[in-house]
């Protein structure tokens, strides 16, 4: 075909552009003296000659126009051209290229990294064969936090359902692992033995669990690693199917590695062994959960039959809910059971995971739309400037659109240069997010693929920027209002447009300043932490803890074990005192439990008041220096067998027994049938699950008399106490080589913890204040340049009237600062809004703490002075002659 | 203004495939004066515009464009016709005779003139 064979020609040409234009001319020029030559045979002079030639001829340069026209491709051809003199354009004024491209990135970045977050949690599927037709069962009946199911529940669902082709269930189960000679503490699922074939992998090697692994309760000691287990920690060997691992004190044999990419049917944990359902027992010592109906602790996700839809799979679990609760009232009261896509632990991350997301989608998002008005401003001030170039062009014949492409390529430009950047900015964010380590010990483990959906976003969303911040600059200079501009020598008249630029600029000043103070209020909440009196000391003290039921001890045991290993401790040269306890503050841990104080009848309420409780060894208040008021420590003899004893804080006694000697009085826990056991101590209050609390009711009891597997060793010495952590490591592995230590640190680190929020907020929200003050900033100064410039005439008249520099400087400053003073008070009004939301991270700082408040106004107020200062001495430094003959 | 002519649409491929095929490989000076000289000077053609007509011809594949050296030893690029110009211009031909006869007929017609 013809046509083929012309776009061929025509792309040809597109490419090898300048050779062929040389060659145009060269077959043009000896035309004409082809002609002039044949003219000066038939008798003229060679300098009329030549000029009938070209007169013959015709126009040059359109001929070379319409012959362009039709060689190339012109889309492509003034798209490089646009794209050339955009480059150029650009690069006469690199600073605010580097600027705009900057702070762009940084916008896009944050936004992509936030939406690759999402991408992960709601939009990629799980790693398994169809995930479209496996949904997660909720448990969502009354008072329920998790989803989780009972066993007994899960097999009548299991068997009754008839929507559903397979219905698995998984739990998960902290595991302390030996291997090759490492302890470790990791994460495993307990696995129903038709978890894989409902999931629907293949093995990487050897063979999944299967339903005959999950039969005989305790007899099924195998396992299946993860492909990430097999990779890091067994280096990929071939040989591993029959070793054996040791977890939990119970030997496992390796049958077999999941596929690379499973990670387990949730999509923010990665499980790294699998274990069959009946080994339940054995991997969690203690009462067996299988016959408890009331135990809720399975998730269940099912596969839902071909034929079935969504609604009549809902339809179908809802009946069974009911029967379950006709069944089993007491256990089942209230039974509701929901669908939802499985992943967020059934669906309950999903609500908090949406909303944190966007919260910081909106941070993200206002510094982005900071960026682009600033951007959006600078391009209307040079818009303005080339206006005169505009209306000239357009003057000239050439169409608006052509220019308003030019200028759009221009802000293109930038924009994508920005989101390649922000593209390179997001891949840091979310390899930072990727490594966190929380500092709480739960299953998270996240793998987050910057994909083609998160390509795609980054590159609409760049895309999109640039057209929002150069669209309006672009029609306002190719305005076709030729007269006016052309007539005003490039000076706008400052109108509506200007009122625009200087409501963007209160805006810019009002967000810098709610983020900032934001970020003002976490600081100071942070150093007044450090003030609060916690009721124990952390400096000079560390805590090495580990869990002996993960190592199959029985509980008759655990008070041995940790008697020797406190002897030993004791015995080392470094240490001054040493304690165990179940858990030390402050920690989120802390359980609560009901109180029954003998002889009385509880509240009115009907609800027996709440008390936190702890099990401590003696020596515990020594080590943690609380004060110990009345009555006496725990002794060696307050073991199983012996009177029940315990030692209750300040605020204890005075919520039990206002008023009265609490010593020697009695009370019970939990329930009111429960032991009853006296009070021997008074210990100060403190804190205990955060550091927001006031005084809480705690009561201690003696470890070795309610005896606990889980075990802290605190230890307090004179030096450093990083060193005493591997000394104490060491009296542990002495104890039982295979113990994994759950977590060694001083207790200033552990403190860190709950200052954890704080902190990322003051982070976030400083670095997000500082980059919107940075951009308040440059968006001042673009808009006051831009205010002087085009008051030059103004500022002319006014110096040759007499005006002193030192007037003219103020008449600038006092418009700048103006609108910063708007700002700034819309800004307060925001963010005492804003510091209400967060006051639960304040610590006590007052929501309107004046020091915050002046400081960062009085930042801003330098910073905005600073900007305002190089326009206006640009003013003042304007020759009248000059700024009156401009015009 | 001059008040000849202009090149009727159309009839510039006509003549540009008519020339090379009868002269052989020419360049764009050439063809040009040729075109002026067959016209009797009777068309107002300004002798750039067979470039662009040329450089349609050549993307069609209906001529072939090589550089080489005139009679007077300048460097030109020589236009030659191709096996499917010649088939086009066989196709053109007839198609102007028989618009052309057709016209004519219309315009001898009794009724078709003034």
């Amino acid at each position: 075909m013809s046509g083929v064979r012309a776009a061929l020609a025509r792309l040809r040409a597109t490419v090898f552009r300048a050779r062929l234009d040389d060659e145009l001319d060269e077959e043009i020029r000896g035309h004409i003296e082809m002609q002039a030559e044949e003219f000066v045979r038939q008798g003229m002079t060679p300098e009329d000659a030549r000029l009938a030639a070209r007169r013959a001829f015709g126009g040059v340069e359109q001929i070379k126009e319409r012959y362009r026209d039709r060689r190339g491709i012109p889309a492509v051809e003034s798209l490089a051209r646009d794209l050339r003199y955009s480059v150029r354009l650009l690069g006469r004024t690199p600073g605010f290229a580097v600027i705009a491209i900057l702070t762009l990135a940084i916008g896009i970045g944050a936004t992509t990294a936030i939406f690759t977050v999402l991408n992960r949690a709601l939009l990629q599927a799980l790693p398994v064969a169809d995930p479209d037709r496996l949904v997660a069962l909720n448990n969502t009946s009354p008072n329920r936090i998790l989803p989780t199911f009972s066993y007994a529940n899960y097999e009548d669902l299991r068997d009754r359902t008839r929507a559903f082709s397979g219905l698995i269930a998984y739990r998960y189960a902290p595991l302390s692992v030996s291997h090759d000679g490492i302890n470790e503490r990791l994460w495993g699922y307990l696995v129903t033995g038709n978890y894989f074939d409902v999931v629907g992998i293949r093995p990487a090697l050897g063979r999944l669990i299967a339903p005959s692994d999950d039969e005989a309760r305790g007899a099924h000691p195998i396992v299946v690693v993860s492909y990430k287990f097999w990779q890091q920690r067994m280096g990929s060997a071939r040989d591993i199917l029959g070793r054996t691992l040791l977890a939990n004190g119970r030997s496992y044999t390796i049958v077999g590695v999941t596929p690379p990419g499973f990670f387990g049917t949730d999509v923010v944990s990665a499980p790294d062994l699998f274990f069959p359902m009946a080994m339940l027992g054995e991997i969690e010592t203690g009462p067996t959960w299988f016959d408890d109906r009331g135990v809720e602790i399975l998730f269940v996700v099912g596969r839902l039959r071909d034929e079935v839809s969504r609604e009549q799979a809902a339809a179908d679990v809802t009946a069974l809910a009911l029967q379950l609760e006709q069944e089993h009232p007491e256990q089942n009261k209230g039974k509701r059971i929901t669908l939802s896509a499985p992943g967020l632990f059934g669906n309950v991350m999903r609500t908090p995971l949406i909303g944190f997301s966007a919260l910081l989608m909106l941070i993200a998002g206002l510094v982005l739309v900071l960026a682009c008005t600033n951007l959006a401003n600078l391009l209307l001030a040079r818009a303005a400037d080339r206006r005169r170039e505009m209306a000239v062009r357009l003057s000239l014949g050439a169409g608006r659109l052509p220019l308003v492409r030019q200028l759009l390529t221009e802000s293109l430009l930038l924009s994508m240069a920005a989101g390649v950047l922000g593209l390179l900015i997001a891949a840091w964010l979310v390899s930072l997010l990727e490594q966190v380590k929380l500092p709480i010990d739960v299953p998270v483990a996240v793998d987050l693929p910057i994909d083609r959906r998160v390509l795609l976003f980054n590159m609409l969303l760049s895309a999109f920027t640039g057209v929002f911040f150069g669209l309006l600059p672009a029609l306002q200079a190719t305005k076709a209002d030729l007269l006016t501009a052309l007539k005003d020598s490039g000076t706008a008249a400052p109108g509506r447009e200007s009122t625009w630029k200087k409501g963007l600029i209160v805006m810019q000043v009002a967000v810098s300043l709610v983020l900032l103070i934001g970020g003002g209020l976490m600081l100071r909440a942070l150093s007044r932490a450090q003030t609060i009196p916690l009721g124990f000391t952390p400096e000079r003290a560390a805590e090495v803890s580990f869990d002996l039921r993960l190592q199959g001890y029985p509980p008759a045991a655990w008070p041995d074990l940790q008697q020797r290993l406190l002897e030993r401790v004791r015995s080392l040269r470094e240490v001054r005192s040493a304690a165990v306890a179940d858990v030390i503050p402050v920690d989120m841990h802390f359980s609560r439990v009901r109180v029954y104080a003998d002889g009385t009848l509880p509240e009115a309420s009907g609800r027996a008041p709440l008390t936190y409780s702890n099990r401590i060894s003696p020596g515990y208040f020594t080590v943690m220096e609380t004060r110990l008021g009345r009555g006496r420590d725990f002794t060696a003899f307050d073991k199983a067998g012996a009177p029940p004893v315990a030692i209750v804080s300040q605020a204890f006694a005075r919520r039990m027994w206002p008023g009265q000697e609490a010593i020697g009085r009695r009370f019970r826990l939990n329930d009111e049938d429960a032991e009853s056991i006296e009070v021997v101590g008074i210990a100060a209050d403190g804190k205990y699950a955060s550091l927001n609390q006031d005084a809480q009711p705690m009561v201690y009891r003696p470890i070795y008399q309610a005896v606990s597997g889980s075990t802290t060793v605190v230890v307090r010495g004179d030096g450093n106490p990083a060193t005493l952590l591997a000394l104490v490591q060491a009296e542990v592995r002495r104890l039982d080589p295979n113990i994994p230590i759950a977590s060694a640190r001083t207790l200033t680190e552990r403190l860190a913890l709950p200052l954890l929020p704080a902190r990322m907020t003051a982070w976030l929200l400083g670095v997000f204040g500082a980059l919107a003050l940075v951009l308040a900033a440059i968006g001042l100064y673009g808009v006051m340049s831009y205010m002087v410039s085009s008051r030059t005439h103004e500022i002319g008249v006014r110096m040759a009237m007499g005006a002193r520099a030192a007037d003219v400087r103020a008449l600038i400053l006092r418009q700048g600062l103006t609108l910063t003073a708007v700002g700034v008070a819309a800004g307060v009004v925001f963010a005492t809004l804003m510091a209400r939301l967060m006051r639960t991270l304040l610590f006590g700082v007052s929501i309107t703490d004046v020091p915050t408040y002046a400081g960062v106004v009085a930042l801003l107020g330098v910073v905005a002075l600073a900007a305002c200062l190089v326009p206006a001495s640009r003013a003042t430094r304007l020759d009248p002659v000059f700024a009156l003959r401009s015009e | 203004m001059s008040m000849k002519p202009d090149v009727p649409a159309g009839t510039l491929t006509l003549m540009i495939l008519r020339t090379v095929d009868v002269l052989g490989p020419l360049h764009g000076y050439g063809i040009a004066r040729r075109i002026e000289q067959a016209s009797g000077d009777r068309l107002e053609l300004n002798q750039g515009t067979v470039y662009p007509a040329l450089l349609q011809l050549e993307q069609r594949g209906w001529i072939k464009g090589s550089w080489g050296v005139s009679e007077n030893n300048r460097r030109a690029r020589f236009y030659a016709i191709t096996r499917a110009g010649r088939k086009r211009l066989a196709a053109e031909e007839e198609r102007w005779r028989v618009a052309s006869e057709m016209i004519l007929r219309f315009l001898d017609a009794p009724g078709g003139a003034r």
